[in-house]
């Protein structure tokens, strides 16, 4: 019962009952509660504000790289070596989907008729160390799709969240495996590429983007890739743009003019391939001996480049891998073989140039040297020339490429009555003419090849040189390797009298405009220290080596080694070289790769031209050479049955 | 009623509570200004303004019932309460996974919010009924069975959180009514013993919240994704907020339901930490003065309907800013009169209407 007092009383009057006291709890109850809340909210946005204001601009901001278009190349004459073709690539961003993403990833499914597992394979984050994308970049589901179903999907995008359509550039070789060993090809950026490039400021790499894997296309990427652009947007929850806040455009890459000539490039490929039968591999190099400009380097057999900018199959890749000729190695610059006697012409200049012989010295092959035991001279090792030759001077040597001749510049008379030029003088000539070490042409994976001496014989066989390596040395056979192409530059040397040139296959750099933005400059790694006249004397001997029955002022008597493939028109000089390799059959013969190494025309040379024929022979490639350099002096095809044929395997 | 008892009607209360709604309605235009891309005016808050309207007719019909007439129709308001409740779990729409939703052809109603009432105007007469034998734990029993009904029935949709409003509007008020002291203890006690078999009635769905919440679970994108938003788009206001209209987390949309629970999110952030104080301010002010009116009410009966209702106000409050916050998991409960919802804004205007139906009618003794 309430106390009827209280009626009476004022309103304002404190009331004393039981309840008063509760209602002031209650109050400080909903005071904590506030008290509570406001302490947080002061925490969360006064003190932690920066913090979430971040987080929303995360949220919120985005930016989009706009790729930029890549640099395509021209060969000298401006034909057009590469292709950049819109194609249109489906890609998802998975902060973008929503929280069950499997409807979407099904209708996904359904329109790239691709299964569900394989796109949700695909869109697998890689575990965190591995991780090269955060989720808001887009992930590649399926290049290449038709325009049709590029536009439906983009039509479909309510229903297709996190779903994109990037328009990308693809890669096209118009003439694949015609310069698939020079172009290369781009494909996109393996994980370990990415780590050193996603520091590149200049060229903005994403894990998305293609990048030059081989060839010019990887060693040119600095020209070739332009400079992605950025677009600054605000975008709402699905990832749609709502704003944009700023653009930067794209800078496109620089466009190549290259060095080579496709038309002799094709027509080179189209000369070695009627002949693929006979060998296990061909490669051919065209060089202008003024500048080092690369006119043409083939290697068969070759791959389509296309193949690799497309996606290849596995299936695709293991069979170029094993194949045993190894389409995917540019033979020219990546494989080492003995020079075989076109090695001589280093051991003539060598000779010259340190008064070893002079154009004069006479030698006499019998056929053969024998080399006397070091311990007892009446025991003798027999050192076979390929014929015997007679008297022999430094012309006719090399016309007739006398082994015994080259010998005695090497090793000196076996007899010891003057001395020859010895390992370590042939070791320094060969290095002044560029072997053993890159020559540093624009391609990657260039081999260095071997020029051996003591010290190294030691190294790798616990073996000292002995005199015999020497005179093996001198005709270029045993331990001496080279590429094909350090071989034509030793050529060129001899041609152009003395330089030798970084062989260029950039002619020069332009922009998107046609703009020289870098023209090409000669290269010279060094001039070699033999004077111009000595030179002239090995050239003399080349000119020789392409002449028939003939015989020097002084009378010595030649037949020309590659005296087949003379071309009456142009005076050619050139060094035919055999190299053997392997273990001997059993007649004693070993197997033998072929080379031809010429320069023409004779006096005024304008081009240089190297073919080695793995498995094959030297006249072989010395027919080769003619064949090229008739297409390069617009001469008529030698027809294959009026051509003189030699009656004995040459050196 | 008397011409000067008009004089007693609270009008400050009525003011503030004004404020609020227009506030409310303020804050679902902003929210969902640019939910259809581009920036108009939605639906809702037409619909939410017509809510209002018939929240104020049902404001103004309650206030002029006199309250003794619901002391005398308690029982039966209670039973039809829980009736309805019931019928929820026969006839009600499944939305979300959960039965919440008696459509009544032109409009859906969510019976568990008018329910609060009558759970109060139950619990509220047999409190006052057994005054004198409140001590007595029989009746504590019997009330937390009143509440325990609905809020079992509630549980049933499955919505744990206003099962759970029931269960605090039954403390309080048994608080208010003179429980003691060791029987307080005792079955706050009991509740936190048996909370962990909460856990085992628990859906899925809950437990993920829970733990989320806890942190036993990292998962940004998919079951705390909008927990997560909320707390970034509060923290990103600042003092003062990204301006009406301006909250990026709510305009863009990466807060979702941004416009119904999560509509705390959206005043913090665009109008900063001293719109949000002003908030608590208009709410604490609220709760404090509905406090006076039951504290100047010499009966029990009205007393403890308002107690019930500002308990209601206050757990609801702190537990939908709570989890807006970050202090507390994602609980599916409205902000009282800001969140878009035709029950929740009729329910809470009903509630003041009762509020200022006591103040009214406070002196007028009977019994």
């Amino acid at each position: 019962m309430e106390p009827i007092r209280s009626l009476e009383e004022p309103l304002e009057e404190p009331v004393r009952h039981p309840y008063t006291g509760r209602i002031l709890l209650f109050r400080l109850g909903c005071f904590l509660l506030f008290l509570a809340l406001a302490a947080r909210l002061f925490w969360l946005q006064i003190l932690e504000g920066d913090l979430y204001r971040v987080k929303a601009d995360d949220n919120r901001f985005r930016q989009l790289a706009i790729s930029a278009p890549r640099g395509v190349m021209y060969d000298r004459n401006g034909l057009l070596l590469i292709r950049n073709r819109p194609s249109y690539a489906v890609s998802v961003i998975p902060a973008d989907l929503p929280s069950d993403p499997k409807p979407v990833i099904q209708r996904l499914s359904h329109l790239l008729e691709m299964s569900t597992e394989d796109i949700e394979h695909r869109l697998q984050p890689a575990p965190k160390g591995e991780r090269t994308t955060d989720d808001f970049s887009p992930v590649s589901i399926k290049n290449d799709v038709q325009v049709k179903l590029a536009l439906t999907i983009e039509e479909r995008s309510l229903e297709l969240p996190g779903v994109h359509i990037e328009v990308k550039s693809r890669r096209e070789y118009p003439d694949g495996q015609i310069t698939s060993h020079l172009l290369g090809y781009v494909s996109r950026v393996s994980k370990e590429q990415y780590d050193k490039l996603k520091d590149d400021r200049t060229h903005k790499y994403s894990a998305n983007d293609d990048v030059g894997q081989t060839g010019l296309e990887a060693t040119q990427e600095s020209w070739l890739r332009g400079i992605p652009g950025q677009r600054q947007l605000v975008v709402n929850a699905s990832g749609q743009e709502v704003a944009q806040l700023s653009q930067i455009d794209a800078e496109p890459g620089k466009n190549l003019r290259l060095t080579i000539d496709l038309a002799l490039q094709r027509e080179i490929i189209s000369i070695l391939d009627k002949h693929m039968k006979d060998y296990k591999s061909a490669t051919a190099i065209a060089m202008d001996p003024r500048n080092g400009q690369v006119l043409a380097m083939v290697t068969l057999p070759t791959y389509d480049n296309n193949l690799f900018s497309q996606g290849i199959s596995q299936e695709q890749f293991d069979q170029l891998v094993k194949d045993d000729a190894r389409p995917l190695v540019n033979h020219a610059i990546s494989d080492v073989y003995p020079p075989g006697s076109v090695f001589k012409v280093i051991v003539a200049s060598g000779a010259l140039q340190d008064g070893v012989v002079t154009r004069y010295t006479q030698a006499f092959c019998p056929g053969y040297i024998i080399v006397p035991h070091w311990l007892d001279p009446n025991i003798g090792t027999k050192l076979p020339c390929w014929a015997p030759h007679g008297t022999q001077d430094l012309i006719s040597g090399l016309a007739n490429s006398c082994d015994v001749y080259f010998y005695y510049l090497g090793g000196g008379p076996p007899r010891g009555e003057w001395e020859g030029l010895g390992v370590d003088r042939i070791n320094k000539w060969a290095r002044a003419f560029g072997l053993g070490q890159p020559t540093g042409i624009d391609l990657p994976a260039e081999a260095s090849g071997n020029v051996p001496d003591d010290a190294w014989k030691r190294k790798t066989f616990k073996e000292p040189w002995y005199k015999g390596d020497t005179y093996n040395l001198s005709i270029g056979q045993g331990f001496v390797t080279v590429t094909p192409l350090q071989m034509l530059n030793v050529i060129t040397v001899i041609a152009n009298g003395g330089a030798l040139y970084r062989p260029q296959l950039v002619l020069d750099v332009e922009d998107a405009s046609g703009k020289v933005v870098r023209p090409f400059q000669p290269d010279v790694i060094r001039k070699v220290p033999v004077s111009p006249e000595y030179l002239g004397y090995v050239a003399q001997g080349m000119r020789a080596g392409m002449l028939v029955n003939t015989h020097t002022p002084e009378g010595t008597s030649y037949v020309g080694t590659s005296y087949t493939a003379e071309i009456p028109e142009v005076p050619m000089a050139g060094k035919t070289g055999t190299a053997e390799y392997g273990e001997p059959d059993e007649k004693g013969k070993m197997k033998t790769h072929g080379w031809f190494a010429a320069f023409a025309p004779y006096g005024n040379p304008e081009i240089a031209v190297l073919v080695f024929v793995q498995n094959g022979g030297a006249t072989d490639a010395s027919e080769r050479v003619e064949d090229i350099m008739r297409y390069y002096f617009r001469l008529p095809q030698q027809p294959e049955d009026t051509r003189v044929k030699p009656n004995t395997a040459v050196h | 009623m008397e011409r000067d008892q008009w004089k007693q009607f609270d009008f400050l209360l009525m003011a503030v509570v004004l404020v609020l709604v227009g506030w409310g309605l303020a804050m679902i235009y902003s929210a969902t200004y640019r939910l259809s891309g581009t920036p108009a005016v939605d639906p809702r808050v037409y619909q939410q303004a017509v809510f209002l309207a018939v929240g104020l007719l049902a404001a103004a019909v309650v206030l002029f019932i006199d309250y003794n007439l619901f002391r005398d129709f308690a029982m039966p308001i209670y039973i039809v309460g829980v009736l309805s409740l019931a019928g929820v779990l026969v006839i009600g729409q499944i939305t979300h996974g959960s039965q919440r939703w008696v459509d009544l052809g032109f409009f859906s109603i969510q019976p568990s919010e008018p329910a609060k009432l009558t759970v109060i105007i139950g619990l509220s007469r047999y409190l006052a009924d057994h005054e004198d034998q409140i001590h007595e734990f029989k009746h504590i029993l019997v009330t937390l069975l009143m509440a325990a009904i609905p809020a079992g029935l509630t549980l049933a949709q499955p919505d744990m959180t206003t099962a759970a409003v029931y269960i605090a509007i039954w403390l309080g008020m048994a608080v208010m009514a003179g429980m003691r002291f060791w029987h307080t203890m005792a079955l706050t006690c009991f509740g936190i013993a048996t909370g962990p078999l909460a856990w085992m009635f628990m859906h899925d769905y809950q437990r993920d919240r829970v733990r989320v919440f806890l942190g036993l679970e990292d998962d940004p994108t998919g079951k705390g994704y909008n927990a997560i938003q909320a707390v970034i788009g509060v923290g990103a206001g600042g003092w003062f907020g990204r301006g009406f209209t301006s909250g990026t987390q709510s305009q863009l949309h990466f807060l979702r339901v941004q416009y119904a629970d999560y509509i705390f999110s959206v005043l913090a952030e665009e109008l900063g930490f001293i719109g949000a104080l002003a908030l608590f301010f208009i709410f604490l002010f609220l709760c404090w003065r509905c406090l006076g009116v039951a504290g100047r009410c010499p009966q029990t009966f009205p007393r403890l309907v308002v107690t019930g209702v500002v308990v209601m106000f206050a757990f609801q409050v702190f537990v939908n800013i709570g989890m807006n916050i970050g202090l507390l998991p994602p609980a599916g409960v409205t902000l009282p009169f800001i969140s878009y919802g035709g029950s929740s804004l009729i329910t809470a205007l009903a509630a003041v209407g009762l509020v200022q139906n006591v103040a009214l009618r406070r002196r007028e003794e009977r019994r």
